[in-house]
């Protein structure tokens, strides 16, 4: 029920107007002044004043202005009540916040049109007013919402900005989230990598697929992981996750450490641009394959694109945002434009290619996300690798191997398996193994199973080489082969000791052994890569000395 | 340890890519990966960023490909090595004959 405030000195108008409004179903109540009005209006929910313009206390006027200035929220209609000869004084009484008039004598029939019309007004305004609250509430909500994701957005896409050398790239996303990303980062070897993709749609719902698709990225460069494989593995986790109509048009490239050369997965994106420092086309590389997200894995495509590439050349990778801007006639910026913004001036950068785009839109709302990047192509300076500390215990590793394990076990990769365990190790581990391989085969090869190195120079002679060894293998009885490992950490170093139950060799007898030729590649390596090798003189052992310091060098 | 080609979308660029260990275990299938090129290849890359390791074996390997293939592709490229084995091939002189990345 509506609920009116009559403020009026007068009971009989008080008594009048109390009597003509209950009969129309209003609840009715009474102040005598303004300082009475605006108290009831604190504690009382009151929906129309009646106000009356002379009073003692407080008149109309200012009761008027407090009570529209306490009720900002909502519309409270407030009709003065005048008698016809203060004609004059209407004016002020709009200014003050007035809203209509009722005259005296009360008219019973236009005082219930005006409330009724007033009522009606107030109820769409309490109406609107609880509506904003819901949606304020809900803004908030949202707002609070986004500020979470968009946190988590930017942890996710970590090291965007490294590598400036390299890569110049503008993002410029068309809402809040950006359906574009671009990921980049570098292998442990110093190749980089760099990923644009363009997911369907743009906003939150375009830019969830993101988060998955970098996870996977960065993890796999951090692995070194050919692109190919990364393009595949992107692809099945997003068709895995996103939905059917979704998808990520993508380029990935990787760029060796040397700069040198750039292995290219191209899906879905425009045409990308291999520049030289003016901005000519050298090349241009069109989309190879479908968008990530949409194949299976098993039909999947990886072929990648390869092509060499020097230190004055650009690659240039943009989503379709930027040709297919439009500007106040329609017309797409498109590609031939995009190439003559390139070509405009030299070493052009991203913003200044994004400017000549917002340019040519002239103010035409943004549709899309604009991302390009500019990728330099200049050697990566390889990643410092954490260095582990050695450890300062004294490790030795001896093992002898009969005939059966010699034959049902290839050893060589176990033993630097085990033996990189010692702290410090592992970053030896290549090295290490040719050490150790060399020997060992070395052993086994002409020491134990008395094979010619020489027939590896004959005519399909490796393949030979190897079946023969296999031949001998299967028929080897009563050999032995003992490997021995001492890791010092006073001097740093590891020491092999090899021997084997061969015959080993003599100055006459030179049909056995091949470190004594200068056929070996191998022995050329083992002296090179450790700092000491020495035969006994029966040459069936070999020594070697591997310094740990000597990786630095 | 394991072998894997790939042949680029332009059909130009034959990879070879040896995963773990690059010694004579491979020596079968690393001749099968280019015995049967095509004639539209010009390069052959040899992966190796995902090889830890590597002995002379496999430099006999790389030197037996080299020869086979002869004029018949305009590169061999060995790509991707990480930083001891490069200094393997290094020390071996490869760098006269492969194009080492």
């Amino acid at each position: 029920m509506m609920r009116v405030l009559v403020v009026d000195d007068q009971p009989i108008n008080c008594t009048l107007l109390k009597v003509m409004l209950e009969q129309q179903g209003y609840n009715i109540l009474l102040a005598g002044n303004g300082v009475e009005a605006l108290a009831l209006l604190e504690k009382e929910a009151i929906d129309i004043v009646l106000l009356d313009v002379l009073m003692p206390i407080m008149d109309g006027y200012e009761t008027a202005a407090r009570i529209k200035k306490l009720s900002s929220d909502v519309y409270l209609p407030i009709i003065f009540i005048t008698a016809l000869e203060e004609k004059g004084s209407f004016e002020r009484c709009l200014a003050v916040g007035g809203d209509d008039f009722i005259n005296k004598p009360f008219d019973k029939a236009i005082l219930s049109a005006k409330i009724k019309a007033h009522s009606r007004t107030r109820q769409l305004s309490l109406k609107a007013h609880e509506q904003n609250k819901l949606l304020e509430y809900h803004y908030n909500q949202t707002e609070r919402e986004h500020e979470i994701v968009e946190h988590i957005f930017n942890n996710a896409l970590e090291n965007q900005y490294a590598f400036t050398e390299n890569i110049d790239f503008h993002l410029s996303p068309a809402s809040m989230f950006n359906g574009d990303m671009c990921l980049v980062a570098q292998s442990p070897i110093g190749s980089l990598y760099c990923m644009l993709g363009d997911f369907t749609g743009h906003g939150l719902a375009a830019a969830v697929g993101a988060l998955p698709a970098s996870r996977v990225f960065y993890t796999m460069v951090g692995k070194g992981m050919a692109v190919s494989d990364i393009a595949n593995e992107v692809n099945t986790v997003l068709a895995k996750l996103l939905p059917g109509h979704m998808f990520c048009a993508a380029n990935i490239i990787e760029l060796s450490s040397s700069g040198k050369s750039i292995s290219a997965w191209l899906g879905g994106l425009p045409d990308a641009y291999l520049i030289n420092q003016q901005g000519d086309v050298l090349k241009t590389l069109e989309s190879q394959h479908m968008a990530l997200g949409i194949l299976e894995t098993d039909e999947f495509e990886r072929e990648l694109i390869h092509f060499e590439v020097d230190p004055s050349m650009r690659l240039v990778l943009s989503t379709d945002g930027i040709i297919e801007t439009t500007n106040e006639y329609d017309d797409y910026f498109g590609e031939q434009r995009f190439i003559e913004v390139l070509a405009s001036k030299a070493q052009i950068s991203s913003n200044e290619v994004i400017k000549h785009v917002t340019n040519f839109a002239h103010g035409t709302k943004q549709q899309d996300d604009l991302s390009l990047v500019l990728f330099n192509c200049l050697a990566v300076p390889a990643p410092k690798k954490e260095i582990e500390s050695y450890s300062p215990l004294p490790f030795n590793f001896s093992l002898s191997l009969n005939s059966t394990q010699i034959k049902q076990t290839d050893p060589v990769l176990e033993i630097v398996d085990v033996i990189t365990r010692v702290g410090g190790l592992k970053a030896h581990r290549s090295n290490i193994f040719l050490l150790l391989s060399e020997a060992y085969n070395n052993a086994l090869d002409h020491g134990v199973l008395g094979l010619d190195s020489d027939i590896k120079n004959q005519e399909d002679g490796f393949m030979e080489y190897y079946q023969q060894r296999e031949v001998a293998l299967e028929k080897l009885t009563g050999a032995m082969i003992i490997v021995d490992m001492r890791y010092c950490p006073e001097t740093l170093c590891v020491y092999f000791t090899i021997c084997d139950s061969g015959n080993g060799f003599s100055a006459d007898n030179n049909n056995g052994h091949s470190l004594t030729r200068e056929h070996g590649r191998g022995l050329s390596l083992l002296e090179e890569i450790a700092e000491q090798v020495s035969y006994n003189a029966s040459g069936n052992q070999i020594e070697m000395c591997y310094r740990l310091t000597s990786l630095q060098a | 340890m394991s072998l894997s080609k790939s042949a680029s979308a332009d059909g130009t660029t034959l990879t070879i890519q040896i995963k773990g260990k690059f010694d004579f275990n491979l020596v079968q299938s690393f001749r099968q990966a280019y015995a049967g090129i095509n004639d539209t290849t010009v390069r052959v890359v040899v992966d190796l960023r995902e090889t830890d390791y590597m002995d002379s074996s496999a430099l006999g390997m790389l030197l037996n490909m080299k020869k086979t293939l002869g004029t018949s592709v305009n590169a061999i490229h060995i790509s991707n090595c990480q930083p001891q084995l490069k200094k393997i091939l290094q020390i071996s002189r490869f760098d006269k004959k492969f194009d080492i990345d």
